[in-house]
């Protein structure tokens, strides 16, 4: 985690707030989905608490916890309270192995009278090298805490409702899983970083040279996965859907068929950890989708150089110089100060499309009517399957006339 | 670089976290009797309908089974999928493409087989 | 002792410790959880040995498809009744013996015969490798491309006939569970 005591330190506190940051964003998407649904259904949301009902969420929480505990006499004790706990780990583990701005270089400074050396501190809570197959099998360990949940609660529909959301899961991480396909082949590579940075530039076609009419339309666009793998893009979209139980795939939930799916025994905070558990996968698939096929923390060439080289970065900075003049003196001339500003800049960036997609997830639900159990396996299987495939063999195939 | 030790720092914070918030919610909660309702598992409030043998159907097992065999073919396509432009480099490009051909034909095959044998019928 | 050693000596301990509580506990879904454990701590131990490749894909098969197959199918029976994990009985307690000493002798012998190898080639490490290793190289990306390398040119062979073993699973497991009728006929 680190050679000596700041890097130590620095990376701790770097893993707590990110994880606190997925978890305090859950109320935020809450809030969001009340709202928002409320405007979709031509009504008022939660508008009474706080200004623009902001406050809801923290007063939902609050009495969630003063709730009474319940554990069903005949149900399995430890299961049950286990399973909301293993709701929670694995969108937090996945979110943290995930890149969320440039990596903030820090040159050596002195501090307390003594040296600390020069330090690269990645913008996550660990590095990984093969990024994406280690999100992915975190994400099918989600799976865990489903067939738990619905066993440790002595209800068959409880039972009955664990394992079609945990037969749902499974068959959608096929698709999911031969989507990525798609993007190893075009780029390469496992590494989170390394796609983003492949994602930089104008797109371009390389038969065609590089000032060819069609280049220079194109170029227009920057470079992001989705106008490589377009059919890739559509199928992970779907997938992730059934992956986190999101209408329109959350029969597993439904209110008329099986009461509530596999947390029909929990009341209070433990209900709500399912809830952070589900928001937190939707976070991670929503980072996926911007990391895979929008750019992730980069917005392509034009955006990028003003951000980078020029004028907004530095400026931003000698703000912050200038603010900070007040404690102390000699702020203007720090790199570090740049460099976190920029990280936090781009940072910026990334959660912007990441809260387009989860406001997408939001609208879709509330707009779309809910799929029956078997279309919805018919369409993991024999839809989403066939065109993951052809998708893969049409890819490779096209790869080795481009090249 | 990999290193181990900061994912089993976080998931170690993560898994405190939550016992901790269940152990305050279990501790600020009042504490009501056990009615006699309570004790039955929640059927939408009408009377239990409890059989003696519940009969799951085994379409799980299946689909969790062919999840499995599927699930292993496509994680031989990771490491094709990551060398193959440097195949093509090489101009070994057809001849990595027709290796994972026949590879994807023996699972088309094995999937167009299950489908037709209508082992995936969900109703 | 430095930090891989430390991992190893945790990671290693669990997982012995959660293999041996799978053998010993009663309860199917408490040993088929605690499998899980294992594999996770297993994937652990090859995230420490550089190989974070095999570690992931040990994740996603292992515990996220096999095991998960393992916990469905343990739900859908509703043992009601728990088995104990010691049966008594001489006959049975004798063989039971039989079969430990014979694992633990050949765990020994085992054990004998590779140190006397290790001792033996040490002196004939690749220079490569020993060379690289003492410039920290970072083997993630370099030994999966390695290992696809030798995959599709090496043992090409064997791959196409681990397609084939794997078309068969499907077809057996379909016809172990055929009923007369389909799978959703009234019985």
């Amino acid at each position: 985690m680190g050679s000596d005591v700041f890097e130590i330190s620095v990376n701790f506190v770097k893993m707590v707030a990110i994880f606190l940051l997925m978890v305090n964003l859950v109320p935020m998407l809450v809030w969001v989905e009340r709202r928002g649904s409320a405007f979709i259904q031509n009504r008022f949301g939660p508008n009474r608490v706080g200004p623009l009902g902001l406050i809801q969420l923290a007063a939902d929480a609050i009495k969630f916890l003063f709730k009474e505990e319940f554990i069903p006499p005949k149900g399995n004790k430890a299961l049950f309270l286990i399973a909301p706990i293993i709701a929670l780990i694995p969108g937090a583990i996945a979110f943290g192995s995930i890149p969320l701005s440039v990596p903030i270089e820090i040159s050596a400074f002195e501090m307390f009278g003594s040296q600390w050396g020069p330090y690269v501190f990645p913008f996550q809570s660990f590095e990984i090298g093969i990024g994406i197959v280690f999100v992915l099998g975190v994400s099918s360990l989600g799976a865990y805490s489903m067939l738990l949940a619905g066993f440790g609660s002595a209800n068959k529909y409880s039972l009955y409702g664990a394992l079609r959301a945990s037969a749902q899961m499974i068959s959608y991480e096929l698709a999911m899983g031969l989507a990525i396909v798609g993007i190893l082949i075009v780029y390469g590579t496992f590494d989170f970083a390394e796609m983003i940075a492949a994602q930089q530039g104008p797109l371009s076609i390389p038969l065609f040279e590089a000032d060819h009419v069609v280049n220079k339309i194109l170029g227009i666009l920057p470079n992001w996965g989705v106008f490589y793998q377009p059919v890739g893009f559509i199928l992970l979209f779907v997938s992730v859907f059934a992956e986190t139980n999101r209408l329109p795939f959350d029969l597993p939930e439904a209110e008329s068929e099986l009461v509530a799916g596999y947390h029909t025994e929990y009341g209070g905070i433990k209900m709500n950890m399912f809830y952070i558990g589900e928001y937190g996968h939707m976070m991670v698939a929503s980072a996926l989708i911007a990391v895979f096929y929008f750019g992730g923390y980069s917005l392509g060439t034009t955006l990028d150089t003003i951000l980078v080289e020029g004028t907004i970065v530095p400026n931003m900075s000698a703000l912050f110089a200038s603010l900070l003049n007040l404690f102390g003196s000699g702020w203007e001339q720090s790199t570090n100060l740049i460099n976190v500003v920029r990280a936090f800049v781009f940072h910026g960036i990334f959660m912007a499309k990441i809260l387009l997609f989860l406001w997408i997830f939001v609208w879709v639900r509330w707009t779309l009517p809910r799929f029956r159990y078997d279309q919805l396996m018919d369409l993991g299987w024999k839809t989403m399957l066939p065109w993951a495939l052809a998708n893969t063999i049409i890819t490779a195939f096209l790869m080795l006339f481009l090249r | 670089m990999t290193s181990l030790t900061p994912i089993i720092v976080l998931t170690v914070f993560v898994a405190i976290f939550g016992v901790g918030i269940v152990v305050v919610s279990a501790l600020l909660g009042p504490k009501r009797n056990w009615t006699k309702a309570k004790k039955i598992p929640y059927e939408s409030g009408l009377p239990g309908q409890e059989r003696k043998e519940t009969k799951i159907p085994v379409k799980f097992y299946l689909t969790a089974i062919l999840f499995i065999v599927f699930d292993i073919e496509v994680v031989f396509m990771y490491p094709w999928a990551l060398t193959y432009t440097e195949f093509i480099d090489a101009g070994l490009g057809g001849y990595i493409f027709g290796a994972m051909a026949v590879f994807v034909g023996l699972f088309i095959f094995g999937l167009i087989w299950e489908i037709k044998s209508k082992a995936l019928e969900w109703d | 002792m430095s930090e891989l050693d430390i991992l190893f000596y945790i990671l290693s301990s669990m997982s012995v410790l959660f293999g041996a509580l799978v053998v010993l506990t009663s309860s199917p879904i408490y040993s088929s959880l605690y499998l899980v454990m294992s594999m996770l701590s297993v994937a652990g131990i090859f995230m420490t040995l550089n190989a974070p490749f095999i570690a992931g894909i040990q994740i996603i098969v292992y515990a996220g498809a096999v095991l998960v197959l393992f916990v469905m199918v343990l739900m859908l029976f509703d043992l009601k009744r728990e088995t104990k994990a010691f049966t008594k009985g001489r006959f049975s307690g004798f063989l039971k013996l039989v079969g430990a000493g014979l694992l633990c002798g050949f765990i020994a012998g085992a054990a004998y015969e590779s140190v006397s190898l290790i001792m033996a080639t040490s002196e004939e490490i690749p220079t490569n490798i020993a060379a690289a290793a003492e410039t920290g190289f970072s083997p993630t990306t370099n030994s999966i491309k390695e290992i696809s390398k030798l995959l599709f040119t090496k043992y090409l062979f064997a791959f196409e006939v681990l397609g084939l073993l794997l078309l068969v699973v499907p077809i057996g497991a379909v016809a172990l569970s055929r009923v007369a009728g389909g799978t959703h006929a009234k019985h």
